[in-house]
């Protein structure tokens, strides 16, 4: 849930998450922008139980999704969500 | 006290190793390991297995083919053993032999291909020379920059990681006791014959006596052997190695380069270990020399170096996070061959160090074993320490 | 060519930044560095430059670290480097070489002098169903409440012996979300009778009791039951997070778990470095060693706030100005009578301060409370090594090689959150100060491209 009270965000943005187009604001993570849809999967893990992100501070590695145009792999939780940005989860 | 027939110094891979050959062959067994098994540089490596000569044998020119054609008798035995080995140690080694491709990227490096696979066929090795689409028919990673390959289906790698473990493991239900955080302090020969050796764990120390001493004390083994009054001539060096993370597989073979240093392979959980040889930076004493027991320091131009050496061979691998870096310390001999045998001016004393011994180490074990048992073993010739005799003639 | 700084921080929370504040006035070139977009460290967490919040964090205690924040913006001289994660340091002949890392590339800066301030991280304890998503460190909720004004769930459970969840449960209510419970392991009691034991301690701690005070108003008058001795056993869900089982049996229907068991110095750079570092307490960890001016035990390396151990923010800051002072004596911008007067104040503060941390580690041990991991627990939640598997092998040596037989610790996150567990493990085999997994390059994961030469 986004707090509106008291909060005025960046601009509006548009980022792609595994082919879902997402709506989310200028400022926001990666991740942020994910779990504001419902996306709390970010892969599998090798017994196949699904995996969310854990520390959002940089930490754990779990929230790894890859940039598809630079074909780079970064942590969601502190990669800023820039508008029109292609991404993919392992999920 | 202990007494036992034979007390191996080291539990890395071919202290471990000897030691289930010896207790199998029916020996009292006695390993002493100063840090954890698996500790030095048999936990350490890229794991490679690699039969195809080395790069550095060739450049010692033709001078060498004859040591050279020897050592490929060695890779052949150690082909047959790699075969064997998960069965007789009833352990997932993960060990992959999908074959091993020498790349050229220059045709400097092609010609030098050529004239290896002419030596190695000539002694029984089946290396396949193979064009750079011939190649990428074999292994799609490999870039566009890739002219020539030699390949030897032998090839591939295993899991340093559960190797020596496994080793340990045998020897011990074969009979071997095996202790580690125990250093050995001092070695006293006694007459007749036999040893008497100090060792050192937490505060207490203990006397073994043994007949026979091997010592297989890795990059330690010249200060080990220094305890015995002996010169072995071997020389740590630092290597660097890299990880990256977890991908879907890539790359099935072991690729090496045969004019850069490199070497790399995917591990069965995914990550690509991307090594060759790169120089890491030694620790130092205070008082002068080189520092062992200390962390080698990362040289960032050998890391930059070996990882544009990885892309140059397999782009793709440009995109993956590298999640580590370590170094480890081997070491390496005067005359850059192993060291394995008897030394005959001290009887009843063996060592063995150097080289590439992950991939040849099991094979030296089983060797050492038979050697230490009685038996002439003429594999071993080219390997002797008695060929640095003369380091020794002063050393009363 | 690399940037050249005459003192590169790392870390741009309250320690960071009172190191910089300390030296102000002086003809120096500061670096700060940090991970997250803002300056403020992980109490504060700001929102990022593009959002406006009006009533960001109310509060006396914050309102300190708030005008720090500013008075720091305004320091000239001083090059923030925000969202620039520093993944190695090393010395390099006279100077430190620092890398950097974002998601565009790779940056190097020298520094003849480094203070590393990086602070903590939450504490991660494993248990049933932890690694389901929507389970978080509890941190891992505020920071999203405080930065992102976003609150991630629906129904959210915390769970711990930190009272520092009460905070966070108030901030979330605060922010219109909803919290279904909060937990402490412990009873109350337990609590009470470590501050009774101490009461002049507990007083001067007092901001802090009040805090924690007013939380429990704000989460009663909210109709938020705060439960003790409710240990958490399972957190249960197919793809998400449903529900959480206590010890007791009862069962909480939520669909976002908080886990608050502590905190753990984050050490690994100076460990990467091999400066010394001690066992950081109950909750586990290393913390960097440091003398009276936060000399590490490296020259021209120093120390400072969360990374020598967990006391609060006061206390980062009487460290940060410690160290900015310290840097300026050995550099000799600053004289020693000078250094002494100029620390006064911040050291008589960090004494006090540090009686009541040690009160709050007593408050807050996780050490009696851990919930009992099940065999298929993960422990590494890198490399998905289970309990089962680690309790097989951790009677056999250092943390070393139960990572290479296992591969606990191996994974991109370097061990920083099953080490802790495994050494707890191995405590319990009688196999006690154990220096932990050998830490090393890189400090997060970073694309092999970047580290590459140019070719
Ligand atoms: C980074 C790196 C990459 C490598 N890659 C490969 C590869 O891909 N393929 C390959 O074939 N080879 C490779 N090697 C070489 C290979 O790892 C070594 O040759 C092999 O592991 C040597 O095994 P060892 O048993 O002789 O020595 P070690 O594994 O080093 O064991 C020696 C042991 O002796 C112990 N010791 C020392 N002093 C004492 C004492 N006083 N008392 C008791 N114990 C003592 C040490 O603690 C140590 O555990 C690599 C080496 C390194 C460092
Ligand atoms: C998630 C979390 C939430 C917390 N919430 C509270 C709270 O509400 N109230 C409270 O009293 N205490 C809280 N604490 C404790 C709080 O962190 C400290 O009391 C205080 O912020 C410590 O100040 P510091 O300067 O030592 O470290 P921090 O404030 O943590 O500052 C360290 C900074 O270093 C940066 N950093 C670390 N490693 C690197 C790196 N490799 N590269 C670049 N930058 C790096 C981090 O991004 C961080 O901004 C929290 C701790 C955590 C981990
Ligand atoms: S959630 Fe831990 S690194 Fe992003």
């Amino acid at each position: 849930m986004r707090i509106e009270q008291d909060v005025t965000r960046g601009a509006a943005i548009e980022i792609s998450v595994d082919g879902i187009a997402l709506a989310a604001f200028d400022g926001e993570t990666i991740a942020t922008a994910m779990l504001s849809q419902g996306m709390a999967m970010f892969r599998r893990d090798a017994r196949g139980r699904p995996r969310g992100l854990f520390c959002n501070m940089g930490t754990c590695g779990e929230c790894m999704v890859t940039l598809t145009a630079e074909n780079r792999r970064v942590r969601a939780c502190v990669t800023d969500a820039q508008n029109g940005m292609d991404i993919a989860t392992d999920g | 006290m202990s007494k036992t027939d034979v007390l191996i110094i080291g539990g890395g891979l071919i202290g471990c190793a000897t030691a289930l050959h010896l207790a199998r062959a029916g020996a009292s067994v006695r390993l002493v390991e100063a840090g954890d098994i698996n500790a030095g540089a048999s936990g350490q490596n890229a794991g490679s297995l690699h039969f195809q000569m080395e790069r550095r044998f060739l450049e010692n020119g033709a001078a060498l083919a004859d040591q050279a054609a020897r050592i490929i008798a060695l890779n052949r035995l150690a082909i047959d053993e790699w075969r064997g080995l998960e069965v007789d140690l009833g352990v997932d080694l993960h060990v992959s032999q999908k074959g091993g491709l020498m790349v050229a990227e220059t045709p400097e490096q092609v010609a030098l291909l050529e004239a290896k696979s002419r030596r190695e066929i000539s002694g029984g090795l089946a290396t396949q020379l193979l064009d750079g689409d011939a190649a990428r028919a074999l292994c799609p990673a490999l870039g566009p920059d890739v002219l020539a390959a030699s390949y030897l289906a032998d090839e591939g790698h295993a899991d340093p990681r559960a190797l020596t473990p496994a080793f340990a493991h045998a020897a011990a239900e074969a009979g071997a006791v095996i202790s580690t955080r125990q250093h050995v302090l001092s070695i006293t020969r006694r007459s007749p014959g036999g040893f008497d050796v100090a060792a050192k764990k937490g505060d207490e120390m203990e006397t073994l006596q043994a007949d026979q001493i091997f010592v297989a004390a890795g990059a330690w083994t010249p200060a080990v052997c220094a305890l015995a009054n002996l010169h072995i001539p071997l020389f740590p060096v630092a290597l660097l190695m890299n990880a990256t993370e977890r991908t879907g597989p890539i790359l099935p073979q072991l690729i090496q380069h045969v004019g850069r240093r490199l070497s790399m392979k995917q591990a069965y959980a995914g990550n690509v270990i991307i090594g060759g040889g790169w120089p890491s930076r030694l620790a130092q004493r205070p008082d002068g020399g080189f520092d062992l027991n200390a962390r080698a320091s990362i040289i960032p131009l050998s890391r930059s170096g070996n990882l544009r050496a990885a892309i140059d061979i397999v782009p793709q691998i440009g995109a993956l996070n590298l999640i580590r870096s370590w170094t480890g310390v081997t070491t390496i001999s005067a005359d850059q061959l192993p060291i394995a045998g008897a030394v005959s001016r001290v009887p009843g004393f063996y060592v063995a160090a150097g080289g590439s011994a992950f991939t040849l180490g099991p094979t030296f074990a089983r060797l050492i074993a038979r050697v230490m048992g009685g038996e002439r073993v003429e594999a071993l010739d080219v390997l002797s320490p008695d060929r640095f005799n003369h380091l020794n003639s002063f050393m009363g | 060519m690399a940037e050249h700084f005459d003192l590169a921080i790392v870390g741009g929370g309250p320690a960071g930044q009172a190191a910089a504040i300390a030296l102000q006035g002086l003809d120096l070139s500061i670096a700060v560095i940090d991970e997250q977009a803002q300056p403020g460290g992980q109490i504060l967490r700001q929102p990022p430059a593009q959002f406006a919040v009006r009533l960001w964090l109310p509060g006396r205690a914050y309102d300190r670290l708030k005008a720090q924040t500013e008075h720091f913006g305004r320091l000239d001289r001083v090059s923030w480097l925000g969202r620039h994660t520093v993944i190695e340091i090393a010395r390099d002949g006279a100077h430190f070489a620092l890398l950097t890392e974002n998601a565009l590339g790779v940056r190097a800066i020298t520094a003849d002098r480094v203070l590393i301030a990086a602070g903590c991280q939450d504490l991660a304890v494993p248990l049933a169903g932890w690694t389901l998503p929507g389970v978080y460190t509890a941190g891992a909720i505020q920071a999203f409440v405080k930065s992102q004004q976003y609150v991630p769930g629906e129904r959210i459970v915390l769970a711990g012996t930190h009272p520092l969840q009460l905070l966070i449960a108030a901030q979330i209510v605060a922010a219109g979300g909803t919290v279904a419970e909060v937990l402490f392991a412990q009873p109350i009691s337990a609590m009470f009778r470590a501050v009774l034991t101490k009461p002049l301690v507990g007083l001067r701690g007092s901001g802090n009791m009040l805090a924690a005070a007013a939380a429990l108003r704000i989460l009663r008058r909210a109709g938020v039951p705060v439960s003790f001795g409710s240990a958490l056993q399972r957190i249960e869900g197919e793809s998400r997070v449903t529900h959480v089982i206590l010890a007791s049996g009862r069962r909480i229907a939520c669909d976002t778990v908080g886990l608050n068991y502590g905190f753990v110095p984050q050490s690994l750079l100076p460990r990467m470095m091999g400066a010394k570092v001690r066992p950081a307490g109950a909750a586990g960890g290393f913390a960097a060693v440091h003398d009276e001016w936060m000399r590490s035990s490296l020259p021209g390396l120093y120390v400072a706030g969360e990374t020598t151990g967990v006391a609060g923010a006061p206390a980062s800051q009487a460290e940060g100005e410690l160290a900015g002072v310290g840097i300026g004596l050995d550099a000799g911008w600053i004289d020693m009578a000078e250094a002494g007067r100029q620390t006064r104040r911040a050291r008589s503060r960090h004494r006090h301060l540090q009686a009541f941390a040690r009160l709050l580690d007593t408050v807050a041990n996780p050490l009696p409370w851990f919930p009992v991991p099940e065999d298929d627990t993960i422990i590494c939640r890198c490399e998905d090594v289970d309990y089962a598997t680690l309790a097989a092998q951790s009677g056999g040596g250092s943390a070393n090689a139960v990572k290479l037989i296992t591969r606990c610790g191996m994974g991109p996150c370097q061990g920083r959150n099953c080490e802790p567990s495994l050494l707890r493990m191995l405590d319990d085999r009688g196999l006690t100060s154990d220096p932990g997994f050998t830490q090393r390059f890189p400090a997060r994961p970073i694309p092999v491209s970047e580290l590459a030469d140019p070719g």
